[in-house]
């Protein structure tokens, strides 16, 4: 049986043949000379047999599915020219393959060392703009541009409502190269797509929501630049990463390797991850060359706010249910836990499945939850809330999508889901805009990016632990709009799990100085 | 690895299986919700029931079944207009006071009137789009319980092979379709001859440079159509981030798993069925035939002549048949043909299209309707003395 011939393994048996002929003696001028010479040689001698397709191949870089693939270097020119482990020989293809990310690099020791390598990989267009009308640029967002300047590639991070769009858009006016945007769900994209038609006057591709329409400028959403990426990697020079911390996913991460662009701009506001993933946006698109906090602009470009907590109860129906329910989980964890001591919640979550009775405590668990979640209490704080504030556009976070629909139905406002359509999505935020709603509820979909300028109150009535969403959510109130104080209202379900998750999420700078609220 | 329901240990999934096929049977009307939830209870009282599995049954079902559609643009639609209408009204408040008048229940029902609907109708109508809310409307009738349970052992497979980044097969038949199989799910390849026919080695462009499982769902693709081939055994590397390790999924053509991909047809044309009928399982002058049995392939360029002859001596000469006749396939047949020049290969050609294929005469035998075997054992004759 004949053993597949790993890539190190074909690479390693070409040295063999050919390290008697070793470029030792030639100078750096001679070099591109001797290549050629290698090439040559490396033709003739194995004109029959294994490689025979290969040597013959003509000196060629193009862009492959997502990777860059060379063809008719032999290994010793390649160990010449190119850092180790750049290059990988495909035996499938006779040539040698590397990420597309790789393209800068690789380019610039083509042309340096002039070997006569046809660069066909980049089909990277400049762009004339017809006519560019952005806003004068704030102080920060200047400094945001040049120090991104100093390096083509890096992330800008910037609080939700600083204008992070603006330094974009002011980048891609600078660079005028064919660009791609990705936005991280489609209501960014078509937003993303809208702001270049006002700034730039052009109207951009649409690559997402089944639309293919690849232009030189396209907009996109991270899933479909994973799927497409492959195809279109060799189409942009400028690469935009939109709340870019979206970005460090095993599969999104390959949108990034997968591109030839050498200009890469991230933007976020919260570009830290819990899972460590924000570590790799240094090698997926730059080093941080920018960062602004928003205490340091609290009042000033962004508006002045107050955060307000407001406690609540539940009423004795669900008080008595969720004490109920808070026994079983409680006596369920105490007889395991005299068991084993190191019993988990993973641990009875893995065992839900085949055992009846830790089936039963970790229903009675996500029971418990789901009762924080659509306490009816929050129902009639949001009316309060509604009456203090009518006549001001609002914004409702819910926990989940069924709360959402509840508070949707309750009060009969737009609630935002996933499963909006674009026009209904676009009604909504133009109608909360227009004065045409009074308040719409979401659950995740507005957490980030979308543009609602005029807001200034918004209220929290669930939600995850994370600070980022926190921060997120409050970042949506806090576009300049006058001098408009911004108010963000927390509910929060006293003596349940929720008053931990709250405080958990506001563990971050932006939240000193919480106030109490009782209504 | 995959979960497997077994004859032997999950006997009872049989029942279990009918009595969620009569939940979606006597279903008709109501809410995926509630016909999810109604096949969630049937598991109730069972000790060995992930909810994985549920979720599972819960997929295939709704893949047998039929919802009402209900246009999303028409109930988007719908709620514009309500929600319009009641923000005249904002907020609906719990008691009217002088400030704030607009009592819930009756400004509901003024909102609903808008719509010419009550209110009990409006809600029902206001989210109707929502996958949750569709209501069954007709359920495939052929579909027995053990269907049921062997399409979910398949579709466990390929949600294993999700994490696969590289699939090995070594098969002994069947190699066309394999490779016509694997093309179709984008995937590349990798070919060497073993000693029981050849081993296939399936992955992406980006596999040589990086571990990855992107190319996953394209093997999971590709599943069904190994399962419809015969004699082969597969073995794919997976790589399980859960676990942050590697592990190794192994199956072969007795896995006893079925696919509802269509079986290979046995010949391309009349004239290959012929010939092969006529040529029997005999040797002739020490030449057996063998169907299919040798793949040509260069790069990712791959050619399954339609027969090889192996002598009694080890010798191998493939006879490729030029049976159809567009302008596109003689065309492909062609480059294809150019491509494998140095093979030992010998054409068997109708005679209208001699023409086209003058560079290969020397190693040419032509036919009208039915290919004769003298004919054929002559030119073998040749290439042996050649």
């Amino acid at each position: 049986m004949l053993k597949p011939i790993s890539g190190r393994h074909c690479q390693a048996k070409f040295f063999e043949r050919l390290a008697y002929r070793s470029l030792q003696t030639s100078s750096v001028n001679n070099l591109s000379h001797q290549l050629r010479i290698m090439a040559e040689f490396a033709s003739s001698k194995m004109a029959s047999g294994e490689a025979a397709t290969h040597s013959s191949a003509p000196a060629e870089l193009t862009f492959s599915a997502g990777t860059l693939v060379l063809t008719g270097w032999t290994p010793v020119a390649i160990e010449k020219v190119f850092p180790s482990g750049v290059w990988a020989w495909d035996d499938r293809i006779r040539g040698w393959r590397t990420v597309a990310a790789e393209y800068s690099q690789v380019s610039a020791l083509l042309k340096s060392k002039s070997v006569g390598t046809r660069d066909l990989a980049a089909h990277v267009q400049s762009v004339a703009w017809s006519k560019i009308t952005l806003p004068e640029l704030r102080s920060e967002q200047q400094a945001a541009v040049a120090a991104w300047h100093k390096t083509k590639q890096g992330l800008v991070v910037m609080p939700t409502g600083s204008g992070k769009t603006e330094v974009a858009l002011q980048i891609m006016a600078d660079q005028a190269v064919s660009t791609l945007i990705i936005a991280p769900i489609r209501d960014l994209m078509y937003q993303w797509h809208r702001r270049i038609l006002r700034g730039l006057n052009y109207d951009a591709g649409i690559l997402g929501d089944s639309t293919v329409n690849v232009k030189p400028i396209t907009v996109t959403t991270y899933e479909s630049a994973c799927i497409h990426m492959p195809v279109i990697g060799n189409q942009f020079g400028l690469i935009v990463f939109d709340e870019c911390h979206h970005l460090p996913t095993p599969i999104r991460s390959d949108a990034a390797r997968m591109c030839i662009a050498n200009q890469r701009l991230g933007l976020s506001a919260t570009p830290e991850r819990s899972d460590g993933g924000h570590l790799r946006l240094a090698e997926l698109i730059g080093p941080e060359v920018y960062r602004l906090e928003i205490p340091e602009i609290r009042g000033k470009s962004l508006a002045d706010y107050q955060v307000f907590r407001i406690p609540i109860y539940l009423n004795d129906r669900e008080q008595h249910r969720y004490d109920e329910l808070s026994a079983v989980v409680r006596t369920y964890f105490h007889q395991r836990r005299q068991d084993d001591p190191t019993f988990t919640w993973e641990t009875a979550c893995a065992e839900s499945n085949t055992d009846p009775e830790s089936r039963y405590a970790v229903q009675a668990f996500r029971e418990k939850r789901s009762i924080e979640d659509r306490a009816s209490e929050k129902l009639r704080v949001l009316e309060d809330l509604f009456r203090l504030h009518q006549g001001s556009p609002m914004l409702i976070f819910a926990g989940s999508n069924s709360m959402a629909r509840a508070v949707s139905t309750r009060f009969l406002i737009p609630c935002l889901l996933n499963h909006c359509g674009k026009q209904e999505r676009l009604e909504y935020l133009e109608g909360l805009r227009d004065g045409i709603f009074p308040a719409i509820v979401a659950n995740q979909v507005l957490d980030e990016g979308v543009d609602i300028p005029a807001v200034k109150v918004a209220v929290v009535i669930g939600g995850l632990t994370s600070a980022k969403q926190a921060k997120q959510r409050l970042g949506r109130i806090l576009r300049r709009t006058g001098s408009h104080r911004a108010v963000l209202y927390e509910v929060v379900c006293q003596d349940t799990g929720e008053v931990q998750r709250s405080r958990k999420r506001r563990d971050s700078d932006a939240f000193t100085g919480t106030k109490r609220k009782k209504l | 690895m995959p979960d497997r329901l077994t004859r032997r240990r999950h006997e009872h999934y049989v029942g279990l299986a009918e009595g969620m096929l009569a939940v979606y049977r006597g279903g008709m009307g109501q809410m995926r919700e509630c016909l999810h939830r109604e096949v969630r209870s049937v598991f109730a009282s069972q000790e060995d029931c992930p909810g994985r599995r549920i979720d599972a049954f819960c997929k295939l079902l709704d893949e047998s079944a039929e919802y009402e559609h209900v246009s999303s643009s028409r109930a988007a639609e719908l709620r514009i207009r309500v929600f319009k209408a009641a923000a005249l009204l904002h907020p609906l408040v719990n008691e009217a006071d002088p400030w704030f008048e607009h009592e819930e229940r009756s400004a509901k029902e003024k909102v609903a009137a808008q719509v010419q609907m009550t209110w009990l109708e409006l809600e029902s109508q206001l989210f109707a789009d929502l996958m949750q809310y569709h209501r069954l409307q007709s359920f495939d009738t052929e579909v027995t319980a053990t269907d049921m349970l062997a399409r979910y052992n398949v579709a466990q497979v390929q949600a294993c092979l999700f994490d696969a980044v590289k699939m090995s097969i070594t098969a002994r038949a069947d190699f066309k379709q394999l490779l016509r199989y694997a093309k179709l799910a984008g995937l590349m390849h990798r070919i060497y001859r073993v000693d029981e026919g050849y081993e296939i080695e399936l992955d992406g462009p980006v596999s040589v440079l990086q571990s990855t499982h992107r190319y996953g769902v394209a093997m999971a693709k590709f599943l069904p159509g190994l399962l419809a081939c015969s004699d082969w055994k597969m073995k794919a590397l997976l790589k399980v981030a859960r676990w942050n390790r590697h592990a190794v999924l192994e199956l072969n053509s007795n896995c006893g798993l079925s696919s509802t991909a269509a079986p290979a047809a046995r010949f391309d044309s009349t004239v290959e069925e012929k010939f092969s009928e006529k040529w029997g399982t005999e040797a002739r002058e020490g030449w057996t035939l063998e169907r299919e049995s040798e793949v040509l392939h260069q790069g990712q360029k791959v050619f399954v002549p339609d027969f090889t002859f192996v002598h009694t001596s080890g010798r191998r000469v493939s006879m490729e048949i030029v049976g159809f006749w567009t302008p596109e396939y003689l065309h492909d047949k062609l480059i294809t043909l150019a491509t494998f020049r140095d093979q030992q290969l010998i054409l068997a050609v109708q005679e209208a299209h001699v023409e086209q294929f003058g560079e290969h005469a020397r190693r040419m035998v032509t036919y009208k309707s039915v290919l004769k075997i003298d004919a054929v054992l002559s030119l073998l004759r040749q290439e042996v003395a050649a």
